[in-house]
């Protein structure tokens, strides 16, 4: 697309009032609003009174985000190499952003009494989105007590859906630094794989906090995490417990399920007609109901395509969406599986054979999956990897050039931005810089995709959260503070 | 058809090896001394007979009869040396039966050698030289005999024939929070396993019953008393400036590996002439060991004149797998915080060489080196880049590995399924 921006990009004419020559999403989605809260006037009426009393409790117990952006000012970013994250380059240009939204993206804006910074050419995207972490439970430094007892997966049962990953956050572990100095601004966390329903997964901001409900991305979807392939039958089954099969995990998820769709109908019908007591409350039910409502996002580690292909029927048989398959080790032996249903392809680059069903992973996963027309993203499941997520789309990238799938970056940057906020049911706030779109972007050294470059100033809703220049911006984990960490800017 | 055939493959080892080679028009880095540039030579001819260097000269001359390949200023290197890998012994890491890094048998502590379980055949082995890997270093992991780990060997990675190249390169004991349990719960009580062993196996009388190490511990540690090289895992700089000491008072020829605090004593290594094995990559307060963990850490030992080797961890993951891609990023992420590009080639090739003593046959362009040449289609060290081609010993290998079957036959339609292309 790369000069193209007259033909995919109109002016809008309210935003070129102070900007001369203006590129504004016209055929763009319109920008977030927050939903509306219906004003319902409560019915006289004794029944529904009393199932308000009970509402249905599929989705009760959150923590709501108390989530407060850094302070912040007006930015005018100019001169600067843009791909905006919907697969748009624009060279030159300026991306101005007001009160934590992206207003426009033009040129020669003028930004009024905006903070103006200079890119001289450097490139500009999207906040990136990692989909997978386990950042604030897997928390560094690792000790003994974390191989006995992190607090990654509950493991004393394969269906650990009642659990909630944000009751485990240690909101300072220095990870979430790392990947924020990498230019990651939001990050889904989610249980580990060992369970087969590893649990709920929460979206946060890398912005360390003394609480999780501080860092929770406001009113952003919740996910599901789980599971399929060797983890669960290996560990239980290595206990003496179910299961030991792949076909004992597959018969604990129809068995979980036909319970959740009878729990569920139990609510509905209760709140249809609401006499006597409520059905009492099942925790691990809720969570699973709430799938089958489309509450939650399903996301499942899985590795091989026909375990990704028994996923898939037994989502059919239950009727509910994956959102996401994780690793997707074998992605590319059955693109179909993806294009067909929507369902986004979280991979590795460059990690595989370290287990039976890992076998097969090879490095034009990505480009494979993409070029076949999936929602490809990747992802990062280590804080090691967390800190460069730009590197992973890059390798996985070169990859598929190297086998005759050349993508332009701009392209290429949809893998760790918007692609990702499609799997956290974000894209209409973040992972695209256009009008409306929460102002999480990274100003890079250069090239995105150069192991030379680094993420020089991240920004989250308009607020500088991490400047590589600036000591004032370039936080540390109460962890480091005092203990000669090596840190380095 | 199969007559010609039959001659021509009896012929095709003859002519190989005694064929010459002229790779014209490259961008040569001959690793030869040190500084900015790092012996590159630009518009090169590389001249290779019977799988040596023979000259690499600036618009040098091609001699007569020789294949010639132009490579149209690409840069051109020699193969790459990964400094810490389990290629040759790990297939998939999870199973067992093909996984042969490591004993849980007491009876052979500093005396495993791994050198007897390699795999030539090995399907990581391709992937790895398609990556610009020709040599190894394959280590022994953990074991149940804390410190120790055993005996290391380099490994060729060419196409046909053993993978071994030199075995019992180097002795290997881990030092710090890894293994602590294995040795009684305190670093402590690892250095003085360390240190007893090493007297008592200056003691050791053969025949001799009841001695406090066995035969075949002895053995082995009185080869690291006559110079085999000991490599220390370890990451502290405390533990660090163990390994100096112990270098010193046992006269002991010391690297140390992991070493992500090595940057706290750079000069004491560089004074002690200790050469440093690590992964650029680690910068994370992943263990107690590691809080002073940062991306300069090769930049700062540069500087202070350390020899260093790369290798790349990833988890534990790109100890097999990748080992060639990966290593080359570590190093590009080392330059991108402040290591001269030179040193982080080095790093690659005559840095591992020489402290894996290697360096007689490998590791540079120099005339009389093996041909272990990679001409790449870009900078070796960004992400993007890939070998054009791979010469071992003067022969052209295949960039073919598994990966790419498998990318291809699920890639080509057909009519007939994917498992039936081969």
């Amino acid at each position: 697309m790369k000069g193209s921006f007259s033909r995919v990009w109109l002016p809008v004419i309210a935003l070129s009032l102070f900007c001369p020559a203006t590129w504004a999403a016209a055929p763009h989605r319109a920008p977030y609003r927050p939903p509306v809260v219906r004003d319902e006037k409560p019915k006289p009426d004794f029944a529904a009174d009393k199932a308000q009393a009970h509402p249905i409790p599929f989705l009760l117990g959150t923590n709501p985000s108390t989530y407060k952006p850094l302070p912040r000012q007006d930015v005018l970013i100019t001169h600067a190499t843009v791909l905006d994250g919907a697969g748009h380059r624009f060279d030159d240009a300026d991306v101005l952003s007001r009160d934590g939204r992206i207003v426009v993206i033009g040129q020669h804006l003028d930004g009024g009494s905006s903070r103006v910074i200079d890119a001289k050419g450097r490139w500009v995207t999207p906040g990136l989105i990692d989909p997978h972490s386990h950042d604030g439970t897997y928390s560094m430094p690792l000790t003994s007590i974390d191989s006995d007892s992190s607090d990654v997966s509950e493991l004393s049962s394969p269906i650990a859906a009642d659990t909630w990953i944000e009751h485990a956050i240690n909101t300072q572990d220095a990870s979430f630094l790392y990947a924020l100095q990498g230019g990651v601004t939001t990050l889904q966390i989610l249980p580990g794989s060992t369970p087969q329903i590893g649990g709920r997964a929460v979206t946060l901001h890398p912005i360390p906090a003394t609480n999780v409900a501080a860092m929770k991305f406001p009113d952003a979807p919740t996910g599901l995490k789980m599971s399929c392939g060797e983890n669960a039958k290996g560990y239980y089954g290595g206990k003496g417990m179910r299961p030991n099969s792949r076909q004992g995990e597959m018969a604990n998820f129809r068995d979980i399920f036909s319970q959740a769709q009878a729990y569920r109908d139990q609510w509905n019908h209760y709140h249809a007609d609401p006499h006597g007591p409520p059905p009492s409350r099942d925790l691990k039910l809720d969570t699973l109901a709430a799938v089958l409502n489309g509450d939650l996002r399903v996301n499942i580690h899985c590795y091989r395509a026909d375990d990704m292909a028994e996923m898939q029927a037994l989502a059919t048989e239950f009727d509910f969406k994956i959102t996401a398959f994780h690793h997707t080790v074998e992605g590319y032996k059955n693109p179909e599986l993806f294009t067909k249903t929507g369902t986004c392809a979280i991979v590795w680059p460059d990690w595989w054979g370290f287990k039976m069903e890992a076998n097969d992973g090879i490095r034009e996963n990505a480009a494979i999956l993409d070029a076949a027309g999936a929602c490809v993203t990747v992802h990062s499941d280590s804080p090691v990897i967390g800190q460069r997520l730009n590197i992973e789309a890059a390798k996985a990238a070169a990859a598929g050039r190297h086998m005759g799938l050349p993508e332009a970056p701009e392209h290429i940057i949809k893998w760790i931005t918007s692609n990702p906020a499609k799997v956290l049911g974000l894209e209409d706030r973040v992972g695209t810089l256009a009008p409306g779109y929460n102002a999480d972007i990274v100003i890079w050294s250069g090239d995105p995709f150069s192991i030379y470059t680094k993420a020089d100033t991240v920004m989250i809703d308009g607020a500088i959260a991490y400047d590589r220049h600036d000591p004032a911006y370039q936080p540390l984990s109460d962890f480091q503070l005092g203990r000669k960490a090596g840190v380095m800017q | 058809m199969i007559r010609s055939l039959a001659i021509a493959l009896m012929l095709l080892p003859a002519l190989a090896s005694a064929q010459d080679l002229a790779i014209t028009h490259a961008e040569a880095w001959t690793m030869i001394g040190s500084g900015t540039g790092a012996g590159k030579v630009s518009d090169a001819t590389i001249v290779v007979h019977d799988g040596r260097i023979v000259s690499v000269t600036s618009s040098g001359a091609v001699p007569a009869g020789a294949t010639v390949i132009d490579v149209g200023g690409r840069m051109v290197t020699p193969g790459l040396m990964n400094a810490a890998t389990q290629l040759g012994l790990v297939e998939t890491g999870s199973a067992d039966e093909t996984n042969d890094k490591s004993s849980s048998n007491t009876t052979l502590g500093a005396s495993f050698d791994i050198q007897y379980a390699l795999n030539s055949n090995s399907v990581l082995l391709p992937v790895a030289r398609a990556d610009g890997l020709t040599r190894a270093v394959s280590y022994p992991g953990a074991a149940g005999t804390a410190p120790f780990m055993g005996q290391a060997a380099t490994i060729h990675l060419t196409e046909t024939g053993d993978i071994l190249e030199r075995p019992q390169v180097a002795m290997y004991v881990q030092i710090g929070s890894a293994t602590l349990s294995a040795a009684g719960g305190s670093r402590s009580a690892q250095w003085q396993l360390l240190r007893n062993a090493l007297t008592e196996a200056g003691r050791y009388q053969p025949g001799k019953p009841d001695q406090p190490i066995s035969r075949l511990d002895a053995e082995a540690l009185q080869k690291v008393l006559k110079g085999q090289l000991l490599v220390i895992l370890t990451q502290r700089e405390s533990d660090i400036r163990q390994a100096i000491a112990l270098a010193k008072d046992f006269r002991l020829r010391v690297a140390v590996m992991g070493a992500d605090e090595a940057w706290r004593c750079a000069d004491a290594l560089a004074a002690a002439k200790i050469p440093v094995i690590l992964d650029p990559m680690d910068n994370l307060p992943i263990s107690f060991d590691q809080i002073g963990a940062r991306l300069d850490n090769a930049a700062i030992l540069g500087k202070a004149g350390v020899r260093m080797a790369f290798y790349a961890s990833g988890n534990t993951i790109y100890l097999s797998y990748d080992a060639g891609e990966a290593m080359r990023e570590v190093a590009g992420l080392a330059v991108a915080n402040g290591l001269p590009y030179d040193q982080a080639l080095a790093a690659m090739t005559q840095g591992p060489a020489t402290i894996f003593g290697l360096s007689d046959h490998y590791g540079t362009l120099a005339k009389d080196q093996d041909a272990d040449l990679v001409i790449w289609d870009g900078d070796p060290l960004e992400p993007g880049t890939y070998p054009w081609k791979v010469f071992v010993q003067g022969r052209e290998a295949s960039l073919e590995t598994r990966q790419t079957l498998l990318r291809d036959r699920y890639a080509k339609p057909a009519a007939l399924p994917p498992v039936y292309q081969k």
